[in-house]
């Protein structure tokens, strides 16, 4: 071997070595100008190296070994450079060998994550997971002009709702939600799914029954403190069993139930009747997958139920109205006595077409709701419609897309950059009617008014994923509900800091 | 109207469930099998395929898994879904039973031979020129010699590695396990890096230019030997070694999860088929049916080896013995040393 070619080599493993910690602190040597320059070099090069490998020495049989530290020829050089040479490349095939170890744990590492979306436990084929997540809701609730201490302005914990969901055995999800909102526990969620398939899937247990398009999405994305009139006459959570999924290249997304069935507005963790419910919905998302991105989050559907609901004098099973602000407007006549309460007795239905569209910051939704519910006041029987529905709009000021699913903002707010967060202007027009038949003998037209019709704005301020602040002011207009005339305009204004997670 | 809202949910749930139920005549396999047997799966694959095919009608797919084999066995123990296991040694299928419950006892016995369709040996590979002079295994332990061999806690290879340099010792010493163990203990002092299969140990010896002299299965060495050409590296064959028998099952709960044991069970059967063994034979591995064994008989020359039931009383006593945690390879090799 030529000297200048065991320069060169030497020069190469200084350089491989150079990339070690310890060598990195050395400053750079020149080159060797003789051959004993290049075997002091060389036995300088083997010694970090056993450093850096934390081995003693050189090992047994190598060129040194006959030449008791005063190597000077090219061949006992060039024996010493292939041994160095050999260590190099054991040293890089090691590291090789640790990163390929590291691949493979980390195939079978359970992983933490904390992330805006939550906290987060799984495995590393993700068949098991357990997720925390939770979202508080702080509200205030101010109503101008109309002072007492019927309607008190307040400040109230709206949602208080710890989240536990999971996945067992990649194919069982399974969901825990219970609310402490306004001091009380109620068991909001709590359901297993079987995944079968994209397009099978089955959930038992307690769920939002799919009929409400807005009640459908979570209370952390709703642009309005407080869902429109539709949602007071659809159910919100029943007990039951729904088939569910999503075909047609997740175009479409259907439901099929069979509930116990809950009360208009309201939620049920037992029956005590046999009847049960059958709820539906299917979902079209036609231009999901398409190239127009125009229309790619436009969204239509019907939903319904149909099946029987029977209260009795102390549990009427029968919903009561309220406002925005959850001022009740419409109640069925009850006193505890047979003779002045009204109570379900017999069919209950509902069909709830429903919409919506989003394109860049605008957004509509709209959904109307027809029910009809049997009812019974001693000898008098009636079946009882109402409908409502509601017309929706969203402008997102700070250039994000507006969707179904709320705002993620593009500048998550930050005092040192100056960035504020996203912003939304919101404004709706939502009706509520009941049937006249109602009237007088199942509800006191008095205090119960046929009709609310409100119109709102508002305001979102979404600092990031995690918070946001809404403003509302809503001015809702009444038929009927008062000893004479109609019941008075109610002014609500309705606040919210939202973090959720 | 009631019953025409229940007449329309009714025939919306039905399209909706029509729609999602698709007549399919296709199935999938997962062979998980060990390190350097790669290629010889590719091809097995694609020729039983379309027998398949043509036999049933049925297209199946059969993906692959290779790694250490005892690595391997584990990952079916925790859960990897393997329709058919294909594995260097029986000692890892037997983990799959007897550990993960996941194959009926004496699965063995179901297919000839002791459920190994083909053999191999373990040989010597070096660098052309042999500049080290290695002609058996005693020259293994010379100082200055540098051995690859993977690492027998993770790789079926390696054990038949470490096994055939003990059988050695033991013939060589007169049946005295302490000399046997001094000698394998200067074997893996001689080795510098432990990968975790045979394949990254033919990567470490062929690509990384590491060692004088790599320890491999006969398939493997003849594979590189192929790849490479003669002029860069050759085999030694040892006076003596080990009789490797690598081992097939069908992982039973698996298959009768995802129905897919007829197909599975063909599978392994198309491994003795006269068209499988060819395949094995092409691809190095020797096989059990005389008319393919003699067709191919220059290409695996006779070498007198010895089996584990002979020397070792078997793979369970071997595994104990020698590859168990504190058994004898923890105390003769310590990481570094």
């Amino acid at each position: 071997m030529r000297p200048d070619r065991i320069v060169i080599a030497i020069a190469a493993a200084a350089m491989l070595l150079a990339g070690r910690p310890a060598a990195a602190q050395a400053p750079p040597a020149a080159p060797p100008q003789s051959l004993e320059e290049l075997a002091a070099r060389l036995r300088q090069l083997q010694t970090d190296l056993a450093t850096l490998t934390g081995s003693a020495g050189t090992p047994a049989g190598t060129a040194t070994d006959g030449h008791a530290g005063t190597a000077t020829s090219i061949e006992a050089l060039r024996g010493e450079l292939d041994e160095l040479d050999q260590r190099i490349r054991v040293l890089g095939r090691q590291i090789e060998i640790d990163k390929e170890a590291a691949v493979e744990k980390a195939k079978t590492t359970p992983v933490v994550v904390a992330s805006p979306e939550g906290f987060q436990l799984k495995s590393a084929d993700n068949n098991f997971q357990l997720r925390l997540r939770g979202y508080v809701q702080s509200d205030g609730r101010f109503y101008p002009g109309n002072d007492g201490p019927i309607v008190a302005d307040e400040f109230l914990l709206r949602r208080v709702r710890p989240l536990l969901e999971g996945t067992l055995f990649k194919f069982v999800d399974f969901r825990l939600m219970p609310d402490f909102g306004g001091g009380t526990t109620v068991l909001q969620d709590a359901y297993l799914d079987l995944k079968f398939s994209p397009a099978f899937k089955l959930r038992t247990g307690k769920f939002k029954s799919p009929l409400g398009l807005e009640r459908l999405a979570s209370a952390l994305d709703i642009p309005f403190v407080e869902r429109a009139y539709p949602t007071s006459i659809v159910a919100n959570r029943d007990v039951g069993v729904l088939l569910f999924g999503d075909v047609a290249k997740t175009t479409v997304a259907y439901a099929l139930g069979v509930v116990n069935g809950a009360t208009d507005g309201g939620s049920l963790d037992v029956d005590d009747r046999d009847g049960k419910d059958v709820v539906g919905r299917v979902f079209v998302q036609p231009f999901k997958n398409g190239d127009n991105e125009g229309l790619k989050q436009l969204g239509f559907g019907i939903a319904g139920s149909n099946g029987t609901q029977r209260g009795t004098i102390l549990t009427p099973n029968l919903p009561t109205i309220r406002t925005s602000g959850q001022q009740i407007f419409f109640r069925y006549r009850t006193d505890a006595t047979a003779e002045g309460t009204t109570f379900a007795d017999g069919a209950h239905w509902r069909v709830v077409p429903q919409a919506y569209y989003y394109n860049g910051p605008l957004g509509l939704l709209t959904e109307y709701v027809a029910a009809s519910q049997a009812v019974r006041r001693d000898e008098q029987t009636a079946r009882i419609g109402s409908s409502a529905w509601q017309l929706t709009g969203t402008w997102v000021l700070t250039g994000e897309k507006g969707s179904y699913r709320g705002v993620a903002p593009t500048h998550p707010f930050d005092t040192k950059s100056g960035a504020l967060g996203a912003f939304e202007l919101t404004a709706r027009y939502h009706v509520l009617e009941i049937d006249d038949k109602a009237f007088p003998v199942f509800a006191n037209p008095t205090a119960a008014a046929r009709s609310a019709k409100a119109w709102a704005a508002g305001v979102n301020w979404y600092l990031n994923r995690a918070v946001k602040i809404q403003a509302d002011y809503e001015q809702t207009h009444f038929e009927g509900g008062a000893t004479t005339g109609d019941r008075k305009t109610a002014n609500e204004i309705l606040t919210r800091f939202q973090v959720g997670f | 109207m009631r019953d025409r809202i229940q007449a329309a949910v009714i025939a919306a749930a039905l399209i909706v469930l029509a729609a999602g139920v698709r007549a399919d005549n296709t199935v999938t396999l997962l062979n998980v099998s060990y390190d350097p047997t790669r290629e010889l799966y590719q091809e097995i694959n694609a020729a039983f395929a379309a027998q398949w095919k043509a036999k049933t009608g049925q297209t199946v797919t059969i993906n692959q898994s290779h790694g250490g084999s005892g690595k391997q066995a584990r990952s079916v123990i925790d859960g990897l879904e393997a329709d058919v296991v294909t594995l260097a040694l029986a000692y890892d299928v037997d983990a799959v039973s007897t550990i993960g419950k996941l194959i009926a006892p004496g699965w063995q016995k179901r297919l000839p031979s002791n459920s190994a369709p083909y053999t191999s040996t373990i040989v010597l590979l070096v660098r052309k020129g042999n500049a080290k002079g290695i002609k058996d295994w005693d020259d293994l332990v010379r100082p200055g010699v540098s051995v690859v061999t993977p690492n027998p806690k993770t790789s079926g290879g390696a054990r038949w590695n470490y096994l055939a340099a003990w059988g050695f010792a033991l013939k060589k010493y007169g049946n005295d396990p302490a000399k046997a163990k001094d000698f394998v203990a200067k074997l893996y002092k001689n080795v510098p890096v432990l990968d975790s299969g045979a394949r990254g140990a033919t990567t470490t010896f062929v690509e990384r230019g590491i060692g004088d002299v790599l320890i491999a299965w006969e398939n493997e060495a003849l594979l590189a030997v192929e790849k490479l050409g003669r002029e860069k590296v050759q085999i030694v064959v040892p006076s003596t070694t080990i009789l490797a028998e690598p081992p097939v099952a069908v992982v039973d709960k698996v298959v009768d999860r995802r129905g897919t044991r007829k197909v599975a069970e063909a599978y392994l059967q198309f491994l003795y088929s006269p068209q499988g063994q060819e395949i094995g034979a092409k691809n190095y591995y020797r096989p059990r049916l005389d008319e393919v064994r003699a067709k191919y008989a220059q290409r695996f020359p006779a070498v007198p080896t010895f089996t584990i039931d002979e020397v070792f009383g078997g793979w369970t006593k071997a595994q104990s013995t020698h590859f168990a945690d504190g058994g004898i390879f923890d105390q003769i090799y310590q990481p570094g040393s």
